[in-house]
C-alpha cells in the first residue's frame, strides 16, 4: 500500500493520522482532487440584488465575478481578462454595468461578453482579423443555486447540485428557508485563522463534545442557558447526504411552543409552518430537535442559536453561514456571514443581528476559543511527533465497530438520514470518509480554453 | 468631488440608533490647548488599560450609551459611495454586550485570554475638536495594535483609525461613541478578542 492509502486507511477507522491537519502534500492533493471539483458556496443572490451588483469571492486562487446582469441573471465569470490575465475586477463588491480592464482597457459587460477593444481595426485587424462576438470571461464550469445559495464548481462533470446536495437539503431550509422570501446575507467578515481548514467543518458537523468544555464561559456569563453538559447530550446528530449536523433536544411543547423556545416571534413561527413539509415540521414539532450547527461538505457549515442579547430571560435566535476558505496547511480564511429571513420583522433582524456578533464571527465569544484550540492543534500537528499518531475519532462505536447506542427510529427522528442521540463522531466520520473518497480518486486533466486564435499549423 | 474618505456614521448600523449624534466643529484645536491636553492624555490612559487588560476599570471609562462600532471594510471603487459591508460590523456594541464580553474575560474559562495575549496599544496621529457642546470633545487616533500569544506562533497586528466622542460627566471624561476604521478588509489576527 503507498502512505496515502495508509493515510486514508486509517482515517477510515476513525484513526486520524495527525499530520492531515498540517500537511503540504495532502494540501496539494485536496486541492486538486477535492476543491478541484467539489461545489462551493461563493455568495447568495440576496448579496446582489439589483442589476449590475457584484461581488468579487475566490476558491482557493480563483477569483470569481459574481454579478447580476441587465437580464437579471445570476452570472459567476473567472476574474482574469482574456487579453494578458489582469484582473478585471479589483473590487471586492459593487455595481456596474462593464468592467473595464485596467491594464489595456479591454472592456466586459456586466454577462461578461467582451464588447470593447481599444485600437481593434489597428492592432487586430476589426472584427474580421479577430472578432469580439462569442468572448466572454470564462464563466464558472459549473453554478447551481438552492434557495438563492449560489454555488459554483471548478468541475464541468460536477453533479448537479440537487442531486449533491441530496437529503442534506432537507436540512438547508431550516437555515435558509423560514418563510417564501427565504433569507438576505449580510457580511461577510473575513479573517484568517492559522489552522487546517478542516478541523472547523468536522466541529462544525457533529461536535457536541466539545460545547461545555470549551463554551464554558458564555454559559457563566449568562450569554446562552442551553450548552451545559446535560442539555448537549440529549441532543441528537443526523448525517444526511452529503451533509450533517448537530441538534438540541427542546423541551415538551408543541411545535409553535417549541420555537417560541428559541425565540421566534409567532409571526414567523407561522409562516415556517406554512413554508417547511410536514416532515420538516414534525422534526421540531414531534421529535423534539432544533436544529444547530452543521456542516455540508467539503467546506460549508451553517449555525443555528439563541442567546440572550440583552439584560433580560429572552433568547434571540441567529443564523450564520460560513465558509472555511483553505489558504495552505495551516491557513484558512473564515468567510462568515450573517443570514435572517427576509420577512422577519425589522426589530427580530436588528436583536438576530445582535445575537450573531456576540456568539460568532470575528468577534463572537463562542467562536473565539474554538479558533484558539483549531490553532494550536493545527501547529503541533507540523512535527514528526505527529506523523506517528493517530487520533481518536471513533466516539459513538465499541472496539468491534458496533454502535454504542443505536440509530434513532423513523418515530423518534422525522428527518432523513442517519441520526443518534448522544456524543458521537459519525459526522466527523462521515466527512472525513467523503474526504478520503476525493483524494484517492486521480483527476482527469480538464481542457484548455483559447480565445480568438484558430489554430494555424506550423511549417516544417 | 471624489474622496477616498468616507467618514463612519452610527445611523447605518441597525444598532446605531441610540448613538450621540454630535459632530466636530471647525478645525482641530492648537495642540496647547488645554482640551486638546487633556484628550490626548485621556487616549494614553486608556491604552494603558487595555495592554494590560485592565477591563473592569475600562468598562468605567464608557458611557450608558456608548456605541462602539467597527464596520467590516471592503475595497471598492473610487467613486462608490461606501467602503464598508452594508448592515454588518466586526464589533456594533453598546454598554451591556461590552460588558458581557468584559464578564467573559473575568471567568476562568476564556481559553482564548488564558495564558493573556501580549497586548502593546501604539496610538498616535492624536488630533483633538471642539463641538457645539462645551461638554462634548470628538478625538481622532491612529491605532496599532501588537498581539503576541505563545512562543511559537507569529505575533499579529491590527491597523486602525479612531474616532471618539468624549463627554463630561460627574465621573469625569468618559467615552460616548467611538468609531473604528480598521484598515484591513480581511483581519489578519485570529480573533477580535481585543479591544482597540
Ligand atoms: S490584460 Fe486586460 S486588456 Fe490587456
Ligand atoms: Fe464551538
Amino acid at each position: 500500500m503507498s502512505e496515502l492509502e495508509l493515510t486514508l486507511d486509517d482515517v477510515r477507522r476513525g484513526m486520524i493520522p495527525a499530520h492531515i491537519y498540517n500537511d503540504r502534500e495532502i494540501f496539494e492533493l485536496e486541492k486538486e482532487r477535492l476543491f478541484g471539483r467539489s461545489w462551493q458556496f461563493v455568495a447568495h443572490e440576496s448579496e446582489v440584488p439589483q442589476s449590475g451588483d457584484y461581488v468579487v469571492r475566490r476558491v482557493l486562487e480563483d477569483s470569481f465575478i459574481i454579478s447580476r446582469d441587465d437580464q437579471g441573471e445570476v452570472r459567476a465569470m473567472f476574474n482574469m481578462c482574456l487579453h494578458r490575465g489582469m484582473q478585471v475586477c479589483r473590487a471586492e463588491m459593487g455595481n456596474a454595468t462593464h468592467f473595464r480592464c485596467p491594464y489595456h482597457g479591454w472592456s466586459y459587460r456586466n454577462d461578461g461578453r467582451l464588447v470593447g477593444l481599444p485600437f481593434h481595426r489597428e492592432a487586430y485587424g476589426g472584427e474580421a482579423g479577430f472578432s469580439r462576438k462569442g468572448q466572454t470571461l470564462l464563466p464558472s464550469p459549473s453554478l447551481g443555486t438552492y434557495n438563492g445559495m449560489i454555488f459554483i464548481s471548478l468541475d464541468p462533470e460536477a453533479p448537479p447540485l440537487d442531486e449533491f446536495l441530496g437529503d442534506f437539503a432537507f436540512y438547508l431550509d431550516y437555515y435558509t428557508k423560514q418563510s417564501p422570501s427565504g433569507i438576505e446575507l449580510r457580511g461577510p467578515q473575513r479573517w484568517r485563522i492559522k489552522a487546517n481548514w478542516k478541523i472547523g467543518a468536522e466541529n462544525f458537523a457533529g461536535d457536541m463534545y466539545h460545547t461545555p468544555q470549551t463554551h464554558m464561559s458564555v454559559v457563566e456569563i449568562g450569554l446562552f442557558r442551553e450548552p451545559k453538559a446535560e442539555r448537549r447530550k440529549d441532543g441528537s446528530t443526523y448525517w444526511a447526504g452529503k451533509g450533517g449536523g448537530t441538534t438540541y433536544k427542546l423541551p415538551e411543547g408543541t411545535f409553535e411552543e417549541r420555537l417560541r423556545y428559541v425565540g421566534y416571534p409567532d409571526a414567523m413561527i407561522d409562516r415556517m409552518r406554512a413554508t417547511w413539509s410536514a416532515d420538516q415540521c414534525a422534526v421540531v414539532g414531534d421529535s423534539g430537535f432544533m436544529i444547530s450547527a452543521a456542516s455540508l461538505f467539503p467546506n460549508l457549515s451553517f449555525v443555528h442559536n439563541w442567546p440572550r442579547v440583552e439584560d433580560s430571560d429572552d433568547v434571540l435566535p441567529f443564523i450564520s453561514i460560513r465558509s472555511w476558505q483553505p489558504i495552505s496547511e495551516n491557513e484558512t480564511e473564515v468567510v462568515s456571514w450573517f443570514a435572517v429571513d427576509k420577512e422577519a420583522p425589522e426589530d427580530f433582524k436588528a436583536k438576530s443581528y445582535k445575537a450573531y456578533l456576540m456568539c460568532f464571527g470575528s468577534t463572537g465569544m463562542f467562536e473565539q476559543d474554538d479558533v484558539e484550540n483549531w490553532v494550536s492543534l493545527t501547529s503541533t500537528a507540523a512535527g514528526s511527533m505527529a506523523r506517528r499518531l493517530r487520533l481518536n475519532s471513533r466516539m459513538g462505536m465499541l472496539a468491534d465497530g458496533s454502535a454504542v447506542v443505536e440509530p434513532l427510529s423513523g418515530d423518534e427522528f422525522a428527518g432523513p438520514g442517519v441520526a443518534h442521540v448522544g456524543y458521537g463522531e459519525y459526522n466527523q466520520r462521515h466527512l472525513l470518509d467523503e474526504w478520503a473518497n476525493h483524494l484517492e480518486r486521480p483527476v482527469t486533466k480538464s481542457a484548455g480554453v483559447e480565445f480568438g486564435a484558430t489554430k494555424v499549423e506550423v511549417g516544417s | 468631488m471624489t474622496s477616498a474618505y468616507i467618514p463612519i456614521d452610527s445611523r447605518r448600523s441597525p444598532l446605531g440608533g441610540h448613538a450621540s449624534a454630535t459632530e466636530r466643529a471647525g478645525r482641530s484645536l492648537p495642540f496647547a490647548d488645554e482640551r486638546h491636553l487633556l484628550a490626548h492624555q485621556w487616549v494614553v490612559d486608556e491604552a494603558y488599560l487595555l495592554d494590560q487588560q485592565d477591563y473592569e476599570s475600562w468598562l468605567d471609562l464608557l458611557t450608558e450609551d456608548i456605541h462602539y462600532y467597527m464596520p467590516i471594510k471592503v475595497t471598492t471603487a473610487l467613486g462608490a459611495g461606501f467602503d464598508t459591508a452594508p448592515g454588518m460590523a466586526h464589533f456594533d456594541e453598546n454598554k451591556y454586550s461590552l460588558s458581557r464580553r468584559v464578564a467573559r474575560f473575568a471567568t476562568e474559562h476564556a481559553w482564548t485570554e488564558d495564558p493573556p495575549s501580549r497586548l502593546r496599544h501604539f496610538v498616535t496621529n492624536i488630533r483633538t475638536f471642539a463641538t457645539d457642546d462645551a461638554d462634548e470633545l470628538v478625538v481622532d487616533s491612529a491605532v496599532l495594535l501588537f498581539r503576541s500569544r505563545g512562543d511559537v506562533r507569529e505575533h499579529a497586528l491590527i491597523s486602525a483609525g479612531r474616532e471618539d466622542l468624549l463627554r463630561r460627566t460627574d465621573d469625569g471624561w468618559l467615552l460616548a461613541r467611538r468609531h473604528i476604521a480598521i484598515d484591513e478588509s480581511v483581519i489578519r489576527m485570529q480573533n477580535l478578542a481585543i479591544f482597540l
